[in-house]
C-alpha cells in the first residue's frame, strides 16, 4: 500500500525537473555543499551556522531522533533547496513544528521552494502537528509569499529579534498556520459518523 | 452463496461505525459485492457502547442484521464480552492487543489475531486512526477484500487533508495482518 508521496519528480516553472526525497544521513555531504555554496548574502539570517560539520552533526543526530524532517530538492544530483521540520517530541509545545527553508539563489524563481514547503507541511500534518510556524524577516519577500500561499499569515513582529552575521538588526516575523481543523473534520467525525450524512 | 457476517464493536469516538462503513463501502462500492451495515449506538457521542453490523456477500442480502458473526472486530473489552457468545464456533476476532482481552474469553475453536492498533496510530501522529489501523488489519488478515477497494473506501470516506495518514495507517494494519497469516 502506498506510504508517502515522496520521493517524486517536481516540474519547476524553467522546464526542468527536481527530484524531491526525505533527507538521510547519507546526504549530509551534499547538505554540507549545498549550504557551503551559498553566499553570505544569502546566509546573514540563518538561526544556525550551516555550513560547519559540527551544525551537521546536529542537524543529523535530530533527524535520527524524529525532531527534525526534511526533505531536500535535488537538480542534476545536486541538493538545490531543503525544507525542514523542526519539532519537539515532549512538553507544551509538541503540537507546533517550527519550518525552515533555503533554496539556492540559482534556483530561486522556479517553484522549488513552494514544492518543498508544500512537502513538509503535509508531512508536517500527518505526524499530528496542529500549528506550524515559520519565522522570517521583512526583506525576504519571495519566502512570505511561499507561506501565504500555503495558508500562513503574519501572527506577531518581535522588533529587533534578529541580528545577522554581520551585526545588524531586524525585526523577526512569525508566520503561522494552524492546521488542526484538518484533524478536527475526523474527530468530530468519530464521535457522531452516520454515514448518510457523510460529506467531504 | 458466500456470505461473511462482520461485528464491528467498541466505544463510542473510537470510530466504530466509520470502521465499518469502510468495510461495507469497500465490499460494496468498490469491489463489486453486496454489502448491508447496520449501527448501533448508546446516547452519548463519546464513551458508550457503540458497534456496527456489516454483512458482505456475493449475492443480494435479504436480512441485514448479524445473528452469528463471521468475524468480530474489537476495541473494547466490553464488546468482547458482549459479543463474544454470538461467534460461529470456527469464527475469527481480530482486536486491538492493549484493549481487549481474549485469554479464557473465547470457545477453543475460535481464532482470536491481535494487533497493537493504539501502538501504530501513536506511532503515525495521531490515535485518532487506530479504526483505520483495524480496518487494515481486517483487510489483511480475512483477506475478504482486494486492498485497492478498501483504499478507495478510506479515501473516499475520510476528511480532505487526512488521507495521507489514514492511508499509512490502512497499510500498517494490512502488512500486519497479512505478516500474521504467512
Amino acid at each position: 500500500m502506498k506510504n508517502t508521496e515522496l520521493p517524486c519528480i517536481a516540474r519547476l516553472r524553467n522546464g526542468k525537473s527536481a527530484t524531491l526525497a526525505l533527507a538521510e544521513a547519507s546526504d549530509g555531504a551534499l547538505l554540507l555543499e549545498f549550504y557551503r555554496s551559498m553566499s553570505e548574502e544569502d546566509r546573514l539570517v540563518l538561526k544556525d551556522d550551516v555550513t560547519t560539520a559540527e551544525w551537521l552533526d546536529r542537524f543529523l543526530a535530530a533527524l535520527h531522533r524524529g525532531e527534525a524532517l526534511s526533505v531536500v530538492g535535488k537538480l542534476d544530483g545536486e541538493i538545490r533547496g531543503e525544507a525542514t521540520l523542526y519539532r519537539t517530541l515532549h512538553g507544551w509545545a509538541r503540537h507546533v513544528g517550527e519550518i525552515r527553508l533555503n533554496v539556492d539563489r540559482s534556483a530561486r524563481g522556479q517553484g522549488l521552494g513552494l514544492e518543498l514547503a508544500r512537502h513538509i507541511v503535509k508531512l508536517a500534518i500527518d505526524r499530528g502537528i496542529d500549528k506550524l510556524v515559520a519565522h522570517m524577516v521583512d526583506s525576504q519577500i519571495a519566502a512570505k509569499r511561499t507561506f501565504e500561499k500555503l495558508g500562513f499569515h503574519k501572527e506577531a513582529e518581535l522588533p529587533g529579534h534578529v541580528k545577522d552575521i554581520l551585526g545588524k538588526k531586524y525585526d523577526l516575523l512569525v508566520y503561522a498556520n494552524d492546521v488542526s481543523y484538518i484533524w478536527s473534520a475526523m474527530e468530530s467525525m468519530l464521535g457522531d459518523f452516520r454515514p448518510d450524512r457523510a460529506t467531504r | 452463496m458466500t456470505k461473511t457476517e462482520i461485528r464491528v464493536g467498541g466505544l463510542g469516538g473510537q470510530g466504530i461505525i466509520l470502521c465499518g462503513s469502510i468495510i461495507g463501502k469497500a465490499a460494496a462500492i468498490y469491489a463489486g459485492k453486496h454489502a448491508t451495515m447496520i449501527q448501533a449506538f448508546g446516547p452519548e457521542a463519546r464513551g458508550s457502547a457503540c458497534s456496527a453490523q456489516i454483512i458482505v456477500s456475493d449475492e443480494a442480502i435479504g436480512y441485514p442484521y448479524v445473528r452469528r458473526p463471521d468475524v468480530l472486530v474489537l476495541m473494547s473489552q466490553d464488546a468482547l464480552i458482549q459479543f463474544a457468545p454470538q461467534i460461529k464456533p470456527d469464527g475469527l476476532v481480530l482486536h486491538e492487543e492493549e484493549l481487549v482481552q481474549t485469554a479464557g474469553k473465547l470457545p477453543s475453536t475460535v481464532r482470536a489475531l491481535a494487533i497493537p492498533a493504539t501502538r501504530f496510530a501513536e506511532e503515525l501522529g495521531r490515535r485518532l486512526v487506530l479504526n483505520i489501523v483495524m480496518v487494515g488489519f481486517f483487510a489483511g488478515a480475512t483477506g475478504l477484500l482486494p486492498q485497492e477497494a478498501v483504499e478507495k473506501a478510506v479515501l473516499d470516506s475520510v476528511p480532505k487533508g487526512t488521507e495521507s495518514l489514514n492511508l499509512q495507517a490502512l497499510g500498517k494494519g494490512y502488512d500486519y495482518g497479512r505478516a500474521l497469516l504467512a
